[in-house]
């Protein structure tokens, strides 16, 4: 009987509300994600993220209403660059979302740009993007790479770290996050006493570099790890026993929520910089890992809070829009909210997300690492590195 | 064989009917689907020359490819050339960076030779991909297409330019078959069949095998200046070795040696991958299924099963007599 009531009441308002709007739009959302290849773990997460977002907001737009297509971009530019052809010029979506690697993104850019049909970046960091190469059309809500580490610099030098040793892949991203971390942590009077950087693909055992960089006697290690490789890198970290002389920080990818349960006692006392912790403690955040919880049974990672909030920023642009396509591109740009990572709003300058960046420790106890905030450096926000809209 | 000759012919007209008539029902993404087609077919081409007819299977071919469309954009972005000039670089500065490297491979054979181009390709791959001045693995964009507007012809139109490349494939299929219908392509043949007794001709077997290295890694260029016109934007990506491996799977699908086999094989796998990956993230398990069923059975790919149903169709009874250059193929 309750049940009954409350169906007929949520019906009326929803006749009542659509009585209201007069223009009723159908939202198409084309997710570009990589399904298959190596980053197709990064893909369901955010992809996951993504419709748990909708579900979580999208439920009262209205007679408005969000459907989504989805692709694979197997991470490689061209297949990616067709499929987002795709989408816009036949699927005729209204908005793209997704996007994981870098080069990826870089390979869309132009063709986003020029056709008109906004972009949601849910991963890729190269500052470029939101800097020289910036466009109205692309939107990120994730992060950008310096974003991550500029603060980094500024607060390790504060906490009395004088010198550091910098360990990054060898790719365009491994470079930018160190440069990033280098000119605060110079500027702040810290001193760099080496650098070292291993090939992307195919490096199995880091000790060569970790005994280089033991050599070089630092105070830290300031290092930036993703994937399969963080996971590699902190169990030999550990492993030669380098812990107790110099410890390790880096950027907060190196000891992810995806996977830093693999890593287990190696990852104690790494103390890493991140757009999200799952340790976060806000309500949007406790309602997020419920439900991501109780639906996937592991961790909402960063990742997935990136399709969440990509899902969030969408659904409240729709709302602003009330059916006008070109309100609706500009609202994506204008959109303030809470999200489980804290206060996020899109830069107008940059079009990149300015965001709090929260600095974390792990600590190994009773058979699981537990991650605590040690501090919160709010409202990150990147110069505008050369874009003008 | 001169059956065998004029049914190939035969297929190669029906395939361009084919790409003709899906051009005129193609939406905007069709003619994408239809450009990378036609660029795919031209690369898969240049490799039959190695891997199909002169027996030289090559792991490296996509370095050579993504060579092209490096050197394209260096020219056209950095440098400021014209696109039409920066093409003919790109493809003559490919054919020579071939020529060097295939008087060094040539000089193994078999098992030593795939090796080997594997290893020369990677190099390039790395190479590119540690490049910041190339823009490393973030790739290279702003690069422009040929401009034939001065013939009212404007290949920024995705038709166009679709257009465009699917004729001037046709017209490189006319022109490889008539390389290949000379005494040098039946010395390419020769090689591939039996280098030892080539040289004990006294055929220069060496040259011979670094002079068709080169040509193919030219076409090999110059296909990949049209893949940087085409998506305007170029990645590491495109020198990998599974790139080169899935050309030579478009090869192999088709029929090795047979020159049109590598267009349709190149035309099938890139139809299969769009329609596929969009019924399922396993899309790559079903390719792989198909690929098995195309390539059991010991014929040489879908142009070898044509022709078996072509002989079964017009020679009911008779027995076969001809020295069957398709069982050739399929051996090597």
């Amino acid at each position: 009987m309750r049940t009954r009531v409350k169906l007929g009441v949520a019906v009326a308002a929803g006749l009542m509300l659509a009585g209201g709007q007069t223009m009723a739009k159908e939202y198409k959302v084309g997710v570009l994600l990589p399904f298959s290849g190596v980053y197709a773990g990064l893909g369901s997460h955010i992809e996951n993220g993504f419709k748990l977002g909708l579900e979580h907001y999208g439920a009262d737009l209205g007679s408005d209403s969000v459907t989504m297509v989805r692709s694979d971009t197997e991470a490689k530019p061209a297949a990616s660059l067709s499929k987002a052809k795709k989408m816009v010029l036949q699927d005729k979506v209204d908005v793209l979302m997704g996007v994981v690697s870098s080069a990826v993104l870089g390979g869309m850019r132009d063709f986003v740009h020029n056709a008109g049909t906004p972009l949601i970046v849910a991963n890729a960091g190269n500052d470029h993007m939101t800097g020289e190469k910036c466009s109205p059309n692309i939107i990120r809500v994730s992060f950008s790479n310096s974003q991550i580490n500029r603060p980094v610099g500024t607060w390790l030098a504060k906490q009395g770290v004088k010198s550091a040793y910098l360990m990054a892949p060898d790719y365009a991203a491994g470079h930018q996050m160190m440069e990033a971390f280098k000119s605060t942590f110079t500027a702040a009077g810290g001193k760099i006493v080496g650098e070292a950087y291993p090939p992307l693909k195919g490096t199995k055992d880091y000790g060569p570099y970790i005994t280089a960089a033991k050599a070089a006697q630092p105070d830290a290690i300031y290092t930036f790890f993703a994937g399969g490789a963080a996971i590699t890198f902190v169990k030999q970290y550990h492993d030669f026993g380098v812990k107790k002389d110099i410890p390790l920080y880096g950027a907060g990818f190196l000891t992810s929520a995806a996977y830093v349960h693999v890593q287990g006692e190696a990852a104690d006392g790494t103390v890493a910089a991140l757009h999200y912790v799952p340790a976060i403690d806000t309500p949007e955040n406790k309602k997020f890992q419920d439900a991501y919880q109780a639906a996937h049974g592991k961790t909402g990672s960063e990742f997935a809070v990136a399709g969440y909030d990509a899902a969030h920023l969408i659904v409240q642009a729709i709302k602003q829009a009330d059916g006008d396509e070109e309100a609706f591109k500009a609202a994506l740009s204008k959109v303030e909210f809470n999200g489980p990572r804290g206060p996020l709003r899109i830069d107008p300058a940059t079009n990149n997300v300015v965001q709090n960046i929260y600095l974390f420790k792990n600590e190994f106890k009773d058979g699981k690492v537990v991650q605590t905030i040690l501090d919160t450096i709010p409202d990150v926000q990147d110069a505008p590195n050369g874009c003008s809209m | 064989m001169r059956n065998l000759m004029s049914f190939r012919s035969t297929l190669a007209a029906l395939t361009l009917i084919a790409l003709l008539i899906s051009w005129t029902n193609a939406g905007y993404f069709g003619m994408e689907i239809l450009a990378e087609i036609a660029i795919l077919a031209l690369l898969a081409m240049s490799l039959d020359l190695l891997a199909g007819y002169t027996g030289l299977v090559s792991l490296g071919h996509a370095a050579l490819f993504g060579c092209g469309a490096y050197a394209f954009a260096v020219f056209t972005a950095f440098w400021g050339w014209p696109p039409s000039l920066s093409m003919l670089a790109a493809t003559l500065l490919t054919g020579l960076i071939a020529l060097i490297v295939g008087s060094v491979v040539t000089r193994v054979q078999g098992i030593f030779f795939i090796m080997i181009t594997l290893a020369i390709g990677e190099m390039g791959y790395e190479l590119v991909f540690k490049t910041r001045a190339l823009g490393g693995d973030d790739g290279l964009a702003g690069i422009p297409r040929l401009d034939l507007s001065a013939i009212g012809v404007d290949l920024n139109d995705p038709g166009v330019f679709a257009l465009a490349l699917i004729l001037l494939v046709a017209v490189c299929y006319l022109l490889l078959k008539r390389l290949l219908a000379s005494p040098y392509g039946a010395i390419l043949v020769g090689l591939h069949d039996n280098a030892g007794r080539m040289r004990a001709l006294g055929l220069p077997v060496q040259r011979y095998q670094t002079s068709i290295f080169a040509f193919s890694g030219a076409i090999a260029g110059f296909a990949g200046t049209l893949s940087a016109q085409h998506t305007m934007f170029i990645s590491p990506q495109l020198l990998h070795w599974t790139t080169s491996g899935e050309v030579l799977v478009m090869g192999i699908l088709g029929g090795l040696g047979t020159l049109v086999g590598p267009v349709i094989g190149a035309a099938l796998i890139t139809l299969l991958r769009h329609e596929l990956s969009d019924l399922t993230d396993y899309w790559g398990l079903w390719l792989g299924v198909f690929l098995i069923i195309a390539v059991m059975g010991g014929k040489n790919g879908v142009v070898g099963w044509l022709e078996a149903g072509w002989n079964a169709l017009t020679r009911r009874g008779e027995t076969s007599k001809q020295s069957d250059r398709s069982k050739n193929d399929a051996a090597g």
